[in-house]
């Protein structure tokens, strides 16, 4: 266990020297992301000029939602997005046999390898404005304190078994870079709460894309709109959804080396 | 030039049934923001008992469909191909061909719009069952429709050259197309239609290029705008088509002699 | 030989492929039914290899060579057969194995990219546990073997193929393994690096005592470092032995060069004494059978006389000999 903490904090390192090396390029980045942040809060400003609630969503608890969308989807490009592109590339080029033949968990040497260092800022601006959206409410139970962190390490949880399901595909068809495209582009429906979708659309982004659980409900607990037993089904649908994907992708790799042939 | 553009299209659609599954995704862009800001539009006008200035829920519905049609009509990617290009030095071979660049992307563009066309009308009419669309369109607005979307996507496709060809200068034009976007994303008509962007917001949209590929374009074919002011919005899009075009002339003529001279 | 490192009874892998027509009639069709047809890679081989042996695996492409390494290294599971390699089984792929073990390919490289191969080794240390201490003995020896000073602090993209073969060599014996599988190591690069790399390899052999299985195109590669060598052909084996017996298991003929004086070979008849293979500006070069080759040799002598400058006999080139054994399909010969 210390060891994986260990090499997690190498390969981060490694990322980070690599960046650091390109200045003009982490400062451009991050710029970019203010402005893709602030133009979303410009974006929800607009939409509460016309209206002080959105199917029960104030403007403090809406800003919270979108700190939470900022923050999941930052994590998911941190380290999620560069890792499995990676890995998709070494299905293609034949390199990951490298990583099968380490004495080492081979699921954590593909998926959590990679980082996109500048993330980071995307990240700290959503937790920003998070901040921002918590100062606007009057007072924050310990509960809700509690259950907030617990939420979005949930969120965490879910996009990370959603993404390695995805990339488990391939395994069998080496080219899934489509269905990882298809994924990013529902990720945007998240800056939104999910209840605001018709049926199909809200089906789809709570279960097959859970980026809609994956984000609402972190703000919902910080707004105190969620119980114990709500929180405690989240934990438990994250837990079987890693379980299930690290199955699935045990399930690939068996059938890449021919073992269930 | 006709029979050039002929064989470039006979290749170029060869080239697309290798990409069909790409161009079904890339469709789907065009479609999924605007149907997460009609979401957010409709949840605002119902706490508002159904009706935000002249829009109802059933009149966002529409606009937004009609956006999402625009936008897929008018989308032009190839500045970021075209930096790409720059980059790994595969420009100069095209620049040794007779035939300026610009005119392999207008195909490109044509045939990836022909190939998708289908597909995001049967995903629009499903939205618009869902989301109860009325459109106001009479037959005059259709008619008008026809030359708003040609200057909107000539107007994309322009001011996207423009952008490429900063890549003669720069190798982050990346970063500059992220501002572009985002300028785009609040001034087109994405986050809202133009004629709900609050007071100062709608001012400058106006005086900007964006709204006139998007916004006017989709208000025009929704029928949400009188004839009258869809001329005068269509002469917008006339002006902005002539001051980019002059723009790209000039950008190129210079980037290529820079370019050259660099010599990469 | 029952302290075996590497031993392999009956090894089979059968690839199922499916076959596919052009065009969407075709491809719909096989949605439902597919044809499906059976490779046999590996069609049943077994060998083994004893503690500090540097053995060459031959074969043309195709043969099989790169499958069986797969299998031997843990990344493929065979149809068939067994293995076991340092006493594991190898495709149970046990942490324990996988860090007494590697694989070198010589077309694919394991460090990232972007960054210096010395970050990269540290990520090694990290995931095979090696102590501080000996981390920085192996370096050190490696970067002496293997002349890396400077290479492993530049990123790696900035490393010609050569440099970069070198360093991928070190990343690959940095947790110090008992057995290396080469696939191809010394595949691109010129010759002087060919060379470097072979020396390097009996030098570590030599240092470490580990146990080598190597394939490579290059008959030099063998000649220079494998005593023994392993032929494979269409999945199955077709020489075990010494090296220097494969000519004469495999090739039943020898090379009789014969030099003239006067420079009138070309019109001098020697049909009589063999397979004329050239004639060149007085030089005859015959091929013969192995058991006529003393006599025939003695017949060339007494009957040229003083006209003959100079005559050897020989094996045929190593090449030759493999050639001569993949165009003709021999059976099995075992040492």
């Amino acid at each position: 266990m210390v060891r994986y903490v260990r090499l997690l904090q190498l390969f981060f390192r490694t990322e980070l020297q690599y960046e650091l090396e390109y200045r003009l390029n982490l400062v451009l980045e991050i710029i970019q992301t203010v402005v893709v942040t602030g133009t979303s809060v410009a974006a929800i400003l607009v939409l509460f000029s016309y209206t002080t609630i959105l199917n029960g969503w104030d403007l403090s608890a809406m800003l919270v939602l979108l700190g939470c969308f900022y923050l999941v989807q930052g994590f998911g490009e941190l380290v999620l997005q560069p890792s499995f592109e990676k890995f998709m590339e070494h299905v293609r080029l034949g390199t990951l046999d490298f990583a099968l033949l380490k004495p080492a968990s081979a699921q954590f040497l593909v998926t959590v390898r990679n980082f996109q260092v500048v993330q980071l800022a995307q990240m700290g601006l959503g937790a920003i404005v998070v901040a921002v959206g918590l100062s606007r409410i009057p007072s924050i139970g310990l509960a809700e304190a509690i259950g907030f962190p617990i939420a979005l390490l949930c969120g965490f949880g879910l996009i990370y078994a959603l993404l390695l399901a995805l990339s488990t595909f391939a395994f069998w068809f080496v080219r899934v870079d489509n269905l990882m495209a298809l994924y990013w582009s529902f990720m945007d429906a998240g800056r939104f709460p999910v209840d605001v979708y018709p049926g199909w659309l809200r089906v789809t982004l709570s279960s097959a894309v859970p980026i809609g659980v994956a984000v609402t409900v972190p703000a919902q607990v910080i707004a105190g709109r969620l119980d114990p037993l709500g929180l405690g089904l989240l934990m438990l649908g994250t837990i079987a959804a890693f379980v299930l994907a690290s199955w699935f992708w045990r399930l690939g790799l068996r059938s890449y080396t021919g073992a269930s042939a | 030039m006709i029979r050039t553009y002929r064989a470039l299209l006979v290749a170029q659609i060869q080239a697309a049934s290798q990409y069909r599954v790409q161009s079904i995704l890339w469709m789907l862009f065009s479609v999924i923001r605007p149907v997460i800001f009609l979401a957010a539009w409709v949840a605002v006008a119902n706490s508002q008992g159904g009706q935000i200035g002249a829009y109802d829920v059933r009149d966002f519905a529409a606009y937004y469909i009609c956006l999402s049609l625009v936008s897929n009509l008018t989308m032009s990617w190839n500045a970021y191909d075209f930096e790409f290009e720059v980059r790994m030095g595969r420009l100069s071979p095209k620049l040794l061909r007779p035939l300026h660049p610009i005119h392999y992307s207008v195909v490109e563009n044509l045939v990836w719009k022909l190939t998708t066309i289908i597909p995001l009308a049967i995903v629009l009419v499903f939205v618009a069952i869902t989301f109860d669309a009325r459109f106001r369109t009479t037959p005059m607005h259709l008619l008008l429709f026809v030359p708003s979307v040609l200057l909107a996507a000539a107007l994309a496709f322009l001011s996207g050259w423009v952008l490429a060809t900063l890549a003669f200068w720069t190798t982050r034009v990346h970063a500059v197309s992220t501002f572009w976007d985002r300028a785009a994303f609040i001034f087109a008509g994405q986050i809202a239609p133009l004629a709900l962007l609050p007071g100062p917001l709608q001012t400058i949209a106006l005086a900007l290029p964006f709204g006139y590929i998007l916004g006017v374009p989709a208000e025009i074919l929704r029928g949400g705008v009188t004839i009258p002011t869809a001329l005068q919005l269509m002469a917008g899009q006339v002006v902005w088509v002539v001051i980019f075009y002059f723009a790209f002339q000039r950008v190129w003529r210079v980037g290529v002699r820079q370019y050259s001279a660099v010599g990469a | 030989m029952t302290d075996a490192v590497v031993d392999v009874r009956e090894l089979r892998k059968t690839f199922r492929v499916t076959e596919r027509e052009e065009g969407l009639a075709a491809t719909l069709r096989s949605f439902v039914k597919r044809h499906r047809k059976d490779v046999n890679a590996v069609a049943g081989i077994t060998f083994r290899i004893g503690p500090g042996e540097v053995v060459g695996f031959l074969g043309p492409n195709g043969a099989g060579k790169t499958t069986t390494l797969k299998m031997l290294s843990g990344l493929l599971h065979p149809s068939a057969g067994e293995a076991s390699v340092l006493g594991y089984v190898p495709w149970r792929r046990e942490n324990a194995y996988l860090g007494r073990m590697t694989l070198l390919m010589g077309n694919r490289t394991q460090l990232v990219w972007d960054i210096p191969a010395a970050d990269s080794f540290r990520v090694l240390q990290e995931i095979y546990r090696i102590p501080e201490g000996q981390f920085r003995s192996t370096v050190n020896e490696l970067t002496e073997l293997l002349e890396l000073q400077e290479l492993v602090h530049k990123p790696v993209r900035n490393l010609s193929l050569g440099e970069r073969m070198k360093v991928e060599f070190a990343a690959g014996l940095i947790h110090s393994p008992s057995v290396a599988f080469l696939d191809e190591p010394t595949i691109g690069l010129d010759i002087s690096m060919q060379v470097r790399i072979r020396r390097f390899v009996a030098e570590y052999n030599r240092r470490t005592g580990a146990t080598v299985l190597l394939t490579s195109h290059y008959m030099d590669d063998v000649v220079a470092l494998c005593k023994r060598v392993i032929v494979i052909h269409r999945g199955r084996l077709l020489y075990d032995g010494p090296l220097a017996d494969l000519a004469e298991r495999m090739a039943p003929y020898k090379i009789i060069t014969a030099t003239l004086h006067d420079g009138a070979a070309s019109s001098t008849d020697l049909d009589a004494y063999g397979t004329v293979v050239s004639r060149e500006e007085g030089r005859v070069t015959l091929r013969v059978d192995r058991q006529v080759a003393p006599e025939r040799t003695g017949r060339l002598v007494n009957d040229l006389g003083s006209r003959l400058a100079d005559i050897s006999v020989e094996d045929p080139p190593i090449e030759e000999v493999i050639d001569r054994v993949f165009t003709s399909e021999q059976t099995t010969v075992s040492a």
